[in-house]
């Protein structure tokens, strides 16, 4: 997936820890970790939404593009 | 009452289909049974243990699926007859239990509240699979018996009535099935995209 979150980065900037984070977003803690490890296939807004609230920051913080070869592939095979 | 979950149909027609499993097998046991010692019983004849006037039952009609068989000579249980009628009920019983263990299977998932999985889509692909080899071997067979009866026959009299063997109810179940197997894989795509969708 061409897509990272950068959740380490932004928890680490906040000081605040993953089980923190779920019980103020509301997400399990399996969950977070699925988006944390980018597993992920996909995010909701409100999910997204959430994530900023909570840690004070804007959607471009948290993600990122990073293209690859095998991602154009899977992506073209989609 | 729901369809699908704890204590839904899918819980009731589970218990069902385990009841179908077990006389499922007591009939394979049954064919099994029958097979040794019809092959005891030509044995016997064989070596001269016993009479070959033990397989003239008298004139008797026979019916193994869509092809009758009347026996006017008396010699209802000739090995062409007995074989053919044990190998049929093989088919029969094998594919039926194909079927019922892939939808034991399948009704377990369904009673747990979890139907789109890809195992699921895996058993429809190969309950319409077996459905398929089943009527194939029916023809089969059918044509097997008709030239045992044009072999022997004649020989002892048999007269042949043969109804039109193909049937559509089969043949429909069958599409709906490969249809429905596709469905539930694209069901189960979709529901694992949607456990990673956060």
């Amino acid at each position: 997936m061409a897509i990272r979150v950068t959740l380490d980065r932004m928890l680490l900037e906040r000081r605040m820890s993953l089980t923190e984070l779920c019980d103020r977003v509301g997400i399990t803690l399996a969950n977070l970790s699925i988006l944390k490890t980018g597993k992920a296939k996909a995010v909701r807004f409100s999910t997204l939404s959430a994530l900023c609230r909570e840690l004070n920051c804007q959607p471009g913080d948290l993600l990122l593009y990073e293209p690859s070869e095998d991602d154009a592939l899977e992506e073209a095979a989609e | 009452m729901k369809a699908l979950g704890r204590g839904s149909i899918a819980s009731i027609v589970k218990v069902g289909l385990e009841v179908v499993w077990v006389v499922l097998w007591i009939a394979a046991a049954g064919l099994g049974v029958a097979a040794v010692v019809y092959a005891g019983v030509l044995a016997a004849i064989a070596t001269g243990a016993l009479p070959e006037s033990i397989l003239h039952i008298g004139e008797a009609t026979t019916q193994i699926g869509p092809i009758r068989i009347v026996t006017d000579a008396g010699d209802r249980l000739v090995w062409p007859v007995v074989a053919t009628g044990l190998l049929a009920g093989s088919v029969a019983v094998g594919g039926a239990l194909a079927i019922v263990w892939r939808l034991r299977r399948m009704f377990a998932s369904f009673a747990s509240g979890e139907p789109f999985s890809a195992e699921n889509a895996q058993h429809l692909r190969v309950i319409w699979m077996v459905m398929l080899a089943m009527e194939v071997s029916r023809y089969l067979i059918m044509g097997g018996v008709l030239l045992l009866v044009t072999l022997f026959g004649e020989r002892h009299g048999v007269d042949l009535t043969v109804r039109a063997p193909v049937n559509l109810t089969t043949w429909g179940a069958i599409l709906i099935l490969i249809v429905l197997a596709e469905v539930f894989r694209e069901g189960a795509r979709l529901r694992e995209e949607e456990k990673l969708t956060i």
